[in-house]
């Protein structure tokens, strides 16, 4: 109800609109929208269209409930209904990082428009005269440009609007606010990080960017600044700004890198200034007890030098909030996953992060099972709960096997606007192998997000990849490419003179 | 086929023929470099998904044979082949290009020594077997399962008892999305929520040689065992696939099956026929 009180607003306003037919399309298209419906979609939203079915407590976000008639992406007004295009396009598209697939290419255009049809009949509005909105016209975006004096002007415009409050002042999604937001159904949301464009629900073209700050999503504290932002320009220099701040695509790897240096490593930003980080991406543990549906992270940044004896390793990830109170660990016993009865966002449970390495030489590729090792192949766990100030060895041999080796590692952290960053230095010799220059040593990362109640097996984790260790010295190429080089020349300067010695004795002959 | 990249070299060669040679005239060696260097770009780039590099240098030795076996077909063009590199390699008109010619080839060996020397090293690579062979029997909750003999228990009710075979694969579907599709995704091709976060990818069902071809009791092991369970000579260690026994009961795993056949629309491969 509470979003009728604006669309009364503008159905007054614009009586106009009562003239246009509602689109809604024919029962044929109704019914064939329901039988893909029934099969591809009623799963996760439900047969009812009130997303409430098998799946839907597995999901966070949770499935759109259709009978609310409060759709997020839309080119309408804010606080009114989509239209049938748009319902369309997030059918088509989906909804990256969440379990919305995109349906193009899988189900046919006539499937899409049947579907769309469809879900209009589970909101009777759409029948009515709200079912014909007030569309917010998104003009052709002017091409980018990464002027300094229009980025200073969008930025001027994010800090003026209080996109800070909650985004954050770069970006990144960590706003003083963000960690209060809730849904119009009660459900914890948050807000978009902005240096990472490829999360971003409602797709990241420029013009989407540009329609979301003019329409806002329905149903979340996200408002639409239609009515603030007024000037064309303004409008650009703003989705500029917020283009300006991320990538394209994640820059996903599967090596880190280390080099290797003489003498003491010292933890800090000097030891990593020259490193080349690789980004991993973190996903939920949902095999388990203690699943983790929706990973608080989703990324990790790893640096790392080695010398004689130790390695450093430096892991960078976003998170919203820096949960330094309370305690975790990896033993840290959580409840089995339980549909009817959700884990309950209770605090008490700190930030913490962790290395993981095989326990002895891998032969071949043989490694431990990824989620905490197996009694077969234990993995050597380098762990650290951001509520301390130490870090320890641990050895995994499963989830619910893991020993504490009584060996602490140096560590630092630090969390500065939305970022920790943690530092890590061990030994080269885990259980009873050293990991070798010039060898790939497989490696895989957990992170918890203490504000998301992860802890024990709930937690975001990565799939093996590979820490490689440079040779300390490596051999010139100078020398050999001087010796091929004069090999091939002299081999050449015998062929010639050969065939010109012979060609001179003919001539004399 | 990567076709405008093939139109494009052919369009390169037809230009070769038609235009440049009123203004150069090219000899039958400089013809058949052409040819070699159009053949390799044709494989090197015309090919989608790209050849390995092994495979272009096999063809390439080959092209190269072909081609020599072709100039030395007619004794009077090889002579004339012969005589016209003796000619660059003696006359003074040539001396400037055959001191170019010269360095250029130490140049490039040179050049190559420093690429491979310079290259990033390659991780291990985890080739994927696609289909493991099966033990011949498993062991499930503490019951023996033969492989080779074990069928579904349930697919029979497809032709006996309709409402007891949906009611089984709804609840396959149950099970499904809440265990498997965030790896192998809503369409069941391998791209859920999760999935980019692994390597290898989770199995694409839809494809024509995964569940289509094998039988139930086959993917019963997979999922019961899952990549912990896999045989040694079985690589990739890295792959995600929990042993889902530990999760789910007997009949479970069996709806699930039941489901992802009815989902994709494939049928499984029967029993008693060939592998």
């Amino acid at each position: 109800m509470r979003t009728l009180l604006p669309l009364l607003l503008i159905w007054f306003a614009y009586p106009a609109m009562a003239m246009q037919e509602n689109d809604l399309g024919t029962e044929v298209q109704r019914a064939e929208g329901k039988e893909v419906y029934d099969i591809k979609c009623a799963h996760c939203h439900g047969y009812e269209g009130d997303a409430n079915a098998v799946a839907t407590s597995y999901l966070r976000p949770a499935p759109r409930d259709f009978t609310s008639g409060n759709y997020k992406f839309r080119s309408t007004e804010s606080g009114e209904l989509p239209t049938t295009e748009d319902i369309k396009r997030s059918i088509r598209l989906g909804m990256p990082y969440t379990s919305m697939p995109p349906w193009d290419g899988i189900l046919s255009e006539n499937e899409i428009t049947g579907l769309a049809y469809y879900l209009k009949t589970f909101e009777p509005a759409f029948e009515g005269p709200y079912g014909n909105p007030t569309i917010v016209d998104i003009p052709k975006a002017p091409s980018y440009s990464d002027d300094p004096v229009h980025l200073a002007r969008g930025r001027e415009i994010f800090e003026a609007n209080q996109c800070t409050d909650c985004h954050g002042i770069n970006g990144r999604g960590n706003g003083p606010s963000a960690p209060e937001l809730v849904d119009d159904w009660g459900f914890p949301i948050r807000p978009a990080d902005m240096t990472k464009r490829w999360t971003f629900r409602a797709s990241a073209t420029r013009e989407d960017v540009y329609r979301t700050f003019m329409t806002g999503l329905n149903g979340t504290p996200m408002p639409s600044y239609l009515q603030t932002i007024n000037e064309e320009e303004d409008r650009w220099a703003l989705v500029d700004y917020v283009w300006s701040l991320s990538r394209d695509e994640p820059d996903y790897g599967t090596v880190v890198s280390v080099r290797g240096q003489t003498g003491e490593l010292e933890l800090g930003d000097e030891l990593f200034a020259d490193a080349t980080g690789t980004y991993f991406p973190i996903v939920g543990q949902i095999i388990e007890p203690g699943r983790a549906f929706y990973p608080g992270v989703n990324g990790i940044r790893v640096k790392g030098v080695y010398n004689e004896s130790e390695i450093a390793i430096e892991l960078q990830w976003h998170d919203m909030t820096a949960e330094t109170e309370g305690r975790n660990h990896p033993d840290t016993d959580v409840p089995v996953f339980d549909a009817t009865e959700p884990d309950t966002l209770t605090g008490g449970w700190s930030d913490a992060v962790a290395v993981l390495l095989p326990s002895r030489t891998p032969e071949g590729l043989e490694r431990p099972y990824f989620m905490f090792g197996d009694s077969k192949f234990p993995m050597t766990i380098w762990y650290t709960d951001l509520a301390t100030d130490s870090a320890v060895v641990l050895t995994g041999q499963g989830a619910g096997r893991i020993t504490d080796n009584g060996v602490e590692l140096e560590r630092t952290a630090a969390y500065e606007d939305g970022v920790w960053t943690v530092r890590l230095k061990g030994s080269r010799t885990l259980g009873d192998y050293r990991m070798q220059e010039s060898a790939f040593v497989p490696i895989s990362f957990t992170a918890w997000d203490g504000f998301n109640a992860e802890r024990g097996n709930k937690r975001g984790l990565s799939a093996w990849y590979h820490l490689y260790l440079e040779p300390m010295e490596t051999e010139s190429a100078a020398l050999p490419m001087a010796k091929w080089f004069l090999i091939v020349l002299v081999a050449e300067v015998a062929i010639v003179g050969l065939v010109r010695f012979r060609a001179r004795r003919r001539k004399k002959t | 086929m990567n076709l405008f990249v093939l139109l494009g070299i052919a369009a390169v060669m037809v230009l070769i023929q038609q235009v440049l040679t009123r203004w150069i005239q090219l000899n039958r060696i400089a013809w058949l470099g052409i040819w070699w260097v159009a053949l390799w770009a044709a494989f090197s780039y015309g090919i989608n998904p790209p050849l390995p590099n092994s495979i272009i240098v096999l063809f390439m030795a080959i092209i190269t044979i072909a081609l020599m076996a072709y100039l030395s077909a007619d004794n009077e063009e090889l002579e004339e082949a012969r005589q016209s590199i003796v000619r660059f390699m003696v006359a003074q008109e040539y001396r400037i290009a055959l001191v170019i010619v010269l360095l250029v080839i130490p140049a490039a060996v040179a050049a190559w020594t420093y690429a491979s020397m310079n290259e990033a090293p390659q991780p291990p690579s985890s080739g994927r077997t696609i289909h493991p062979p099966p033990p011949s029997s498993i062991t499930f909750a503490g019951n023996s399962i033969d492989l080779a003999t074990a069928n579904n228990p349930y697919r029979e009710l497809e032709h006996t008892d309709e409402a007891a075979f949906a009611a089984h694969v709804a609840n396959g579907r149950r099970i499904y999305f809440q265990n498997c599709f965030y790896c192998h995704g809503d369409n069941m091709q391998g791209a859920g929520m999760f999935a980019h976060g692994y390597d290898p990818l989770p199995a694409n069902f839809n494809d024509a040689t995964t569940i289509a071809m094998l039988q139930e009791s086959y993917l019963f092991w997979r999922i019961a065992k899952g990549a912990p369970g896999l045989p040694s000579e079985s690589t990739p260690w890295s792959s995600a696939m929990p042993a889902w026994e530990l999760f789910l009961t007997e009949e479970e795993i069996w709806d699930v099956i039941l489901f992802l056949y009815e989902y994709t629309g494939y049928e499984p491969r029967a029993q008693g026929m060939p592998h």
